[in-house]
């Protein structure tokens, strides 16, 4: 739980967001003449958004001299504060302590260590301690008193990033609840790297005066259970009504998600019956750090654009255009004004509404230039923090045991100026329910949502997919599928629209709808050639044991009891297997932390064959290839090939190599492509459509200036189907053994 | 029809089945074993033995899966095992057999039913029969009263002499497992025919009413579905004593089908019909017209009696004008009854009225 401080520069810009929460009804009513009021900028909170609302009302309330006791403000709108009843309340209280741990951990790029304990109070019916304790940087002796106990207290920070405070009412609201309901005061310790002692303080709110109240302020020598000198971090001590209950929506289950989409944290767990849950660390790896982009003009609306023009400082509309925008170049910006019918010298800081109103038009592509819509160039998309997919697939697999995990993250799109990205995951197999509707797990910015499933863009993104021709059951093909797995998605995006200001389900929009859709689909097609190859591996692994061990079992009785001699099998072997087979095993080497990848092609047919051979390895997620004495060349990202002898009937041959810079558990399976006439058992016929996508994705991410390994990419000269022009948005997806 | 154990003859035909497989490999080829078709589809009335027994179709069983492969291994086991019974001159139970097979490898059954089918596949390929293999099933054979004389060798090699009415205590004569004559003999008889009844309550009831004093008759409880030995030594009383054969069953499909199996020869043995089944033999009831002419409590027809009732319809076995009328009229009142439906009318109905009745319309009484 920690402060960072925001850099003045962040000050200019209203996420549209926050302008999109200034539309609520009570908030209309306290801020119908002006949408925003210059506050002073104080230290940078761990959240986001609570501070952007309710600092706009409180400086609106002060401005209009009003004394309406915050409290009231509170118990008026627990309802999308999210402490609207007994059971809810507690999982409120854990979510904004953990989110904020979690960003601030990020932020100060610091490994997270989670704990919560929840305990229930003896004699006093419905009333739990909360304990939330991390390894954060912790926060200054002086701004503790705002972060926990100033309602109103928020940061102008509202540049345009992914971040995960968009949802909940912050840690103060916590401060609050408790108070209002058990009247008792909140414990924080916290300390700092460079100062010895921790300090502890007990927080409580003056609500008429919008202050903390603070008590019993002490330094103390703050241990860890261990005796250990604890280096940095916070804990937060706070008791209120609540109710803790197990199931879809319980504090286990947050944790749970959070702990999914958050590979690189540890977090603990003590429910009120002292049971203690672990999910552990699975990965060293932070979230990539991301930057904050300035607004693109098709995210912006009229009274943000009002608001930056008069705060701006720029002489001329062009260089305004160019500075507060992404994605308009110096021509675009030209042509933005004259379609606008504002001169670009204009003094922004002077434009009159009706040239505003024609320049948002403008924006839109409303308004045109010389006949046609001024090109923009789509926003940068390194404000967008995936988790990725191999992680991903660390997340599901320590909370889920099962055997087949399947993710893809997409190539970031653009909706109304807001670049976002869909994640999607898949987990199947024994240990899982199968008679029962898929579990569903729905993140927004790496936060869990755990309400109102059916209402939300990402369910719906779900039901419109037919699983049935995916190996799921469903009825009707519609709806929700049925089946041991559970499916993830994910939007990492910087500006999420909710339904409702409760912040619990994503409203529709036709954009993202589609990507996650497609998303789906394609993590479908995983699913099912998981499914296929295990069955086709299975048909093979029988045939071996046919010709291995039965059959020879076979001539050799048969031999005995005639007094004849054993016949050569060799005939019969090809007479009963006739196909080519690929046997491919990927084994975790300990002694030198490799994967050993090796795989045997059989040609039991009736007649020489010549194939070539493919395999994928997890080049995105930084695996080299080593000691492949084959050769080969390289295909495309993650896909290497083979060009094999020709084998004889009843001949075999080996491709042997190692994979390097994987953790135990990364890689598990490989998949085996071919290129030839006849149908390999264990590979399947490459599809060259596919491989023309992972190049387009390629050159997308080149564009975007993502580094991809810069490998010579040699072209197939023989066997290429042609290519047919597919959606070039697609990124590949392979599905492995978890 | 009597038949001859020549243990030189049945190794001879279990070799025929070996060197099929054998040939093939040696040929390049994956090896087969090839057998009838034991479904309804292949059975067909033989008008010189007067039974219904396997058609020409043949299906070819190859090791080009892994179970199928599997099978012809354990074929090729059960060939040596029996082998070496007849040697030493011992014999197993089929599910002894099933046992024994865990030391065989790749060769061991999955269940007592793959060494039960198994043991029937050779019967059916070399036309031996199982008695011949030194196999024997875990069934016991029927219980039997009468005054029949018989001679039985015991585990000493002596034969016992036995009278079936008063040698034996209230259980009858219970028939061995083999009844060919290297063990059964049959000496004399003073009965007019034989009753074979379905339930052992019904059995038990004509006993204690002195039935088969009063008719002059032997009575055979066949529990169930008849096995094979009962069939056989019916059989062999018919032909050897020309003796009729009459068999009181319930009335509902299943019933059927055991007549049709004393009778005509059951699908699954249908390549030794010729030594079980007995042509001759009447089926004297429940018929579906007594259920209506006595009135007898009865129970509806379910699904699966529906079922049985319309396979029976296309089942040779029951083509004649007589059978496919009394499956008609049972489809069509719908309702079947058991032996037992006859106390309704008290507890010497059956053996004053009823089986009186219906004996005389065979001309039996």
């Amino acid at each position: 739980m920690n402060v960072y401080q925001i850099s003045a520069a962040n000050r200019d810009y209203k996420s549209n967001r926050c302008f999109s929460l200034l539309k609520m009804p009570l908030l209309n009513n306290l801020m119908q003449k002006e949408y925003f009021v210059q506050g002073p900028l104080s230290l940078g909170l761990w959240r986001t958004l609570n501070g952007e609302i309710t600092m706009a009302i409180a400086e609106k309330m002060a401005s209009n001299q009003k004394q309406i006791a915050i409290s009231e403000f509170f118990e008026k709108n627990k309802h999308f504060l999210g402490f609207d009843s007994m059971p809810r309340s507690i999982i409120t209280a854990v979510k904004e302590s953990v989110d904020n741990s979690l960003d601030a951990c990020e932020e100060a790029r610091i490994l997270p260590d989670i704990k919560i304990r929840l305990t229930k109070i003896e004699d006093k019916k419905d009333v739990i301690e909360l304990m939330a304790e991390d390894n954060g940087p912790g926060i200054p002796e002086a701004a503790i008193g705002k972060v926990f106990g100033q309602l109103l207290f928020g940061s102008r920070f509202h540049a345009i990033r992914q971040s995960r405070g968009q949802q909940g009412i912050g840690i103060t609201g916590v401060v609050m609840y408790s108070q209002l309901t058990t009247g008792k005061p909140t414990i924080v310790v916290s300390k700092i790297a460079n100062e010895t002692s921790a300090v502890s303080v007990k927080i409580g709110l003056d609500t008429r005066k919008n202050k903390a109240i603070k008590s019993e302020q002490d330094r103390i020598i703050w241990e860890d259970d261990d005796g250990v000198l604890k280096e940095h971090g916070v804990k937060v001590t706070c008791r209120m009504k609540a109710k803790y209950q197990r199931g879809k929506q319980s504090v286990y289950q947050y944790l749970r998600m959070t702990s999914i989409v958050n590979p690189h944290a540890a977090i603990t767990f003590t429910d009120p019956d002292g049971e203690v849950h672990h999910w552990p660390r699975v990965t060293e790896r932070l979230p990539t750090k991301v930057d904050a982009i300035k607004p693109h003009p098709h995210g912006i609306e009229l009274g943000q654009l009002q608001r930056m023009l008069r705060e701006s400082k720029e002489s001329r509309m062009t260089v305004f255009l160019r500075a507060n925008f992404s994605g308009v170049s110096m021509r675009a910006a030209k042509q933005l004004c004259e379609a606008a019918e504002v001169s670009e010298k204009a003094k922004p800081s002077t434009l009159k509404p009706d040239p505003i109103r024609n320049l948002i038009e403008a924006f839109q592509g409303e308004r045109l230039c010389e006949g046609r819509i001024v090109k923009l160039l789509a926003p940068p998309i390194n404000c967008l923090s995936p988790i990725e997919e191999m992680l991903i697939k660390k997340g599901l697999s320590k909370t889920i045991d099962s055997k087949f995990i399947s993710t893809m993250t997409r190539a970031p799109s653009v909706s109304h100026g807001n670049p976002f990205q869909i994640e999607v995951g898949l987990i199947f197999g024994e240990g899982m329910v199968g008679d029962s509707h898929v579990e569903i797990l729905r993140f927004a910015n790496r936060v869990p949502l755990m309400y109102q499933q059916g209402g939300c863009l990402l369910t719906k993104a779900i039901e419109k997919v037919d699983w049935r021709q995916y190996g799921l059951e469903q009825a009707g093909g519609k709806g929700v599928p049925k089946g041991p797995a559970a499916i993830l998605v994910h939007l990492a995006s910087t500006n999420v629209q909710f339904t409702s200001e409760a912040k619990e389900a994503l409203a529709d929009n036709e954009i993202v709808f589609e990507e996650t859709r497609k998303a789906m689909l394609e993590m479908g097609r995983g699913l099912r050639k998981h499914l296929e190859k295990k069955k086709k591996m299975a048909k093979t692994r029988e045939k071996f044991e046919l010709i291995n061990d039965i059959l020879p079992a076979i001539a050799a009785k048969s031999a005995a009891i005639l007094g004849r001699p054993v016949p050569d099998l060799s005939g019969s072997i090809t007479k009963i297997m006739n196909a080519i087979i690929a046997e491919e095993e990927s084994v975790w080497n300990k002694e030198t932390k490799q994967v050993d990848v090796k795989i045997i092609f059989y040609n039991y047919s009736s007649r020489a064959r010549q194939y070539t051979l493919l395999t994928n390895w997890p080049e995105k997620s930084g695996a080299v290839m080593v000691g492949n004495e084959r050769g080969g060349r390289k295909e495309t990202t993650g896909i290497w090939a083979w060009k094999m002898e020709t084998l004889n009937p009843g001949e075999n041959a080996m491709i042997e190599y190692s994979l390097d810079g994987l953790e135990k558990g990364d890689w598990t399976e490989t998949d085996v492509f071919f290129r030839g006439n006849q149908e390999v058992i264990g590979a399947t016929k490459m599809d060259e459509k596919m491989l023309e996508e992972i190049r387009n994705q390629e050159e997308i991410s080149r564009a975007a200036g993502i580094e991809i390994p810069d490998d010579d990419i040699i072209d197939e000269d023989e066997d290429t189907a042609p290519v047919a022009e597919g959606d070039n948005r697609q990124t590949t997806l392979f599905g492995g053994e978890a | 029809m009597a038949r001859v154990n020549d243990p030189e003859l049945t190794k001879r035909e279990l070799h025929g089945v070996v060197a099929e497989m054998y040939d093939r490999m040696v040929k390049g080829e994956a090896p087969t074993m090839t057998l009838p078709v034991r479904t309804k589809n292949n059975i067909g009335f033989d008008k010189k033995l007067g039974v219904y027994k396997y058609g020409k179709k043949r299906s070819v069983r190859d090791a080009s899966s892994l179970g199928s492969a599997k099978n012809l291994l354990r074929a090729l086991h059960v060939v040596e095992f029996i082998e070496e019974m007849i040697k030493s001159g011992k014999s197993s139970t089929l599910r002894e057999m099933y046992y024994i097979s865990e030391g065989w490898g790749y060769g061991k059954f999955g269940s007592q039913n793959d060494s039960n089918n198994l043991a029937e596949d050779l019967e059916v390929i070399t036309t031996c029969l199982r008695e011949d293999f030194k196999l024997r099933p875990e069934e016991d054979g029927a219980r039997m009263i009468g005054n029949l004389t018989l001679q039985e060798k015991n585990r000493k090699g002596e034969w016992m002499r036995i009278n079936a009415r008063d040698d034996v205590g209230d259980s009858g004569y219970g028939v061995p497992y083999n009844v060919e004559i290297e063990k059964i003999e049959l000496l004399e008889h003073d009965v007019d025919f034989i009753m074979a009844i379905e339930t052992g309550g019904m059995f038990d009831r004509l006993i204690e009413n002195g039935f088969d004093e009063d008719y002059r008759c032997a009575l055979l409880h066949l529990k169930g579905q008849p096995a094979r030995s009962t069939r056989r030594i019916l059989k062999r009383m018919n032909e050897e004593w020309g003796l009729p054969v009459v068999v009181f069953l319930d009335g509902d499909p299943w019933s059927f089908r055991i007549f049709a199996s004393i009778a005509y020869g059951a699908i699954k043995t249908a390549h030794i019909s010729e030594y079980l089944a007995t042509p001759s033999a009447s089926y004297l009831g429940i018929t579906a017209d007594d259920i209506l002419a006595y009135d007898l409590p009865a129970d509806e027809l379910s699904k699966k009696d529906v079922e049985a009732l319309n396979a029976e319809l296309s089942d040779p076995r029951f083509a004649d004008g007589w059978w496919q009328d009394q499956i008609n009229m049972m489809l069509e009142i719908n309702m079947k009854a058991e032996q037992q439906s006859l106390a309704k009318y008290g507890l010497d109905f059956v053996t004053d009225t009823y089986l009186p009745e219906k004996l005389g319309e065979l001309g039996l009484a």
